[in-house]
């Protein structure tokens, strides 16, 4: 799937750190974001303590936060928008510059 | 306003905030006309409560973010009125919850009281720049693309994109936001609309409010930085207007524009935002054939 999601807003997407951060002392594996999230970027992990893993980070939509939405314990959390807005637009720049 | 509302709570009973609800909700209801609905009992018998909850605007209390009694309402086919978060409410309050007790100290009392009088205080009082200025023209053509028995809209003319599906049209300095036909669809009915506040600066990219269907909460990605000069008013009493209208009467906010010369280099024109949608709607029919 990553292949066609290799850049957002002209930049490479692997260059953008955005995406869910579990937080296992919070997290109930109810699974509710892993139902929800359409784009495959948490995986189950059954048979392990660890049950559910963020795997495909760069599946994660920019700046989509909905799925901590869905959390009922508050477990998920993403970076700082401003953060990374500013990378995107540093790397843009850059880019730009070398053409 | 109304003189008599239907409220729901979650009523959960294994975790602080859901206890809290209930209290919330007695507290609404006691010395009003305002009637309570158990989320419990209302699973299982519609008859008890449809009356009441179709006949009078819904407010609904939700403990925690699994928002189990705004689900209840989308199963039961019900708009929202207004809606309140306990834990949402706590962590704007500075007011951390116990995990370790289900009991409500005098502290949790105490943020059941404040929520339900500003619930109480808001209602009486409309903000009054709540209003449009600016007349945006209507989308003269758009562009489609269809998938199976889905029909997707573009404007072709006079809008602008962002690759999170949200829409921004521009008059001279001023500029309204929505979203996108496309992501309307995915959310499916809309039962619930959030503005941004009135007044407050938003920068590119930060929340501006958030739409709740049964199936999710999205949150509006502004595309632009800006002053949110007004909000439609209309969306909190009839939200389903985004999905029969998204581009017009389904607006969001409407913005004064602070930096927009250098930030629409990050929007998309039609024929982009329109490559995005393809591959968008492709991925979704995968994965749905997946799932």
């Amino acid at each position: 799937m990553s292949e066609d999601k290799d850049t957002f807003m002209g930049v490479p997407r692997d260059t953008i750190d955005w995406k869910p951060t579990i937080d296992y002392e919070k997290c109930d594996y109810c699974m509710e974001c892993f139902d929800f999230c359409p784009h495959h970027v948490f995986e189950k992990r059954e048979n392990e303590p660890i049950k559910l893993v963020v795997a495909n980070p760069l599946n994660c939509v920019v700046f989509c936060r909905a799925c901590s939405k869905t959390c009922g314990p508050d477990a998920l959390t993403f970076p700082s928008k401003a953060e990374v807005s500013k990378k995107i637009k540093e790397t843009r720049e850059a880019m730009s510059s070398h053409e | 306003m109304s003189d008599k509302y239907a409220v729901l709570p979650c009523n959960g009973l294994d975790k602080c905030a859901g206890q809290m609800t209930k209290e919330i909700a007695m507290l609404l209801c006691e010395g009003t006309q305002n009637e309570m609905i158990c989320p419990v009992f209302y699973r299982v018998a519609d008859a008890r409560y449809d009356k009441i909850a179709k006949e009078n605007p819904l407010l609904v209390v939700d403990g925690c973010g699994t928002r189990c009694a705004s689900k209840l309402a989308g199963e039961k086919g019900l708009k929202i009125f207004r809606k309140m978060t306990v834990t949402e409410e706590a962590q704007k309050r500075g007011v951390t919850l116990p995990t370790d007790t289900l009991r409500l100290s005098e502290k949790e009392i105490a943020l059941c009281t404040a929520m339900a009088d500003e619930f109480i205080k808001e209602e009486t009082a409309v903000p009054e720049q709540m209003v449009q200025a600016v007349e945006f023209p209507a989308p003269a053509e758009y562009l489609i693309h269809k998938k199976d028995k889905f029909i997707f809209r573009v404007p072709t003319e006079g809008f602008y994109f962002s690759e999170n599906d949200c829409w921004l049209q521009v008059v001279g300095n001023r500029a309204r936001i929505g979203i996108t036909d496309f992501m309307q669809q995915s959310l499916s009915d809309i039962m619930f609309f959030t503005p941004p506040p009135v007044g407050v600066e938003l920068e590119q990219f930060d929340e501006a409010g958030n739409v709740e269907s049964g199936k999710a909460v999205f949150e509006l990605i502004c595309p632009v930085s800006g002053k949110v000069v007004a909000v439609n008013t209309e969306l909190l009493t009839a939200p389903e207007r985004i999905n029969e209208n998204p581009y017009e009467q389904g607006w969001v906010a409407e913005l004064e524009l602070t930096n927009f010369d250098e930030e629409k280099d990050f929007l998309l024109n039609t024929a982009d935002y329109m490559k995005i949608l393809k591959k968008k709607v492709d991925e979704f029919h995968v994965n749905k054939q997946k799932g």
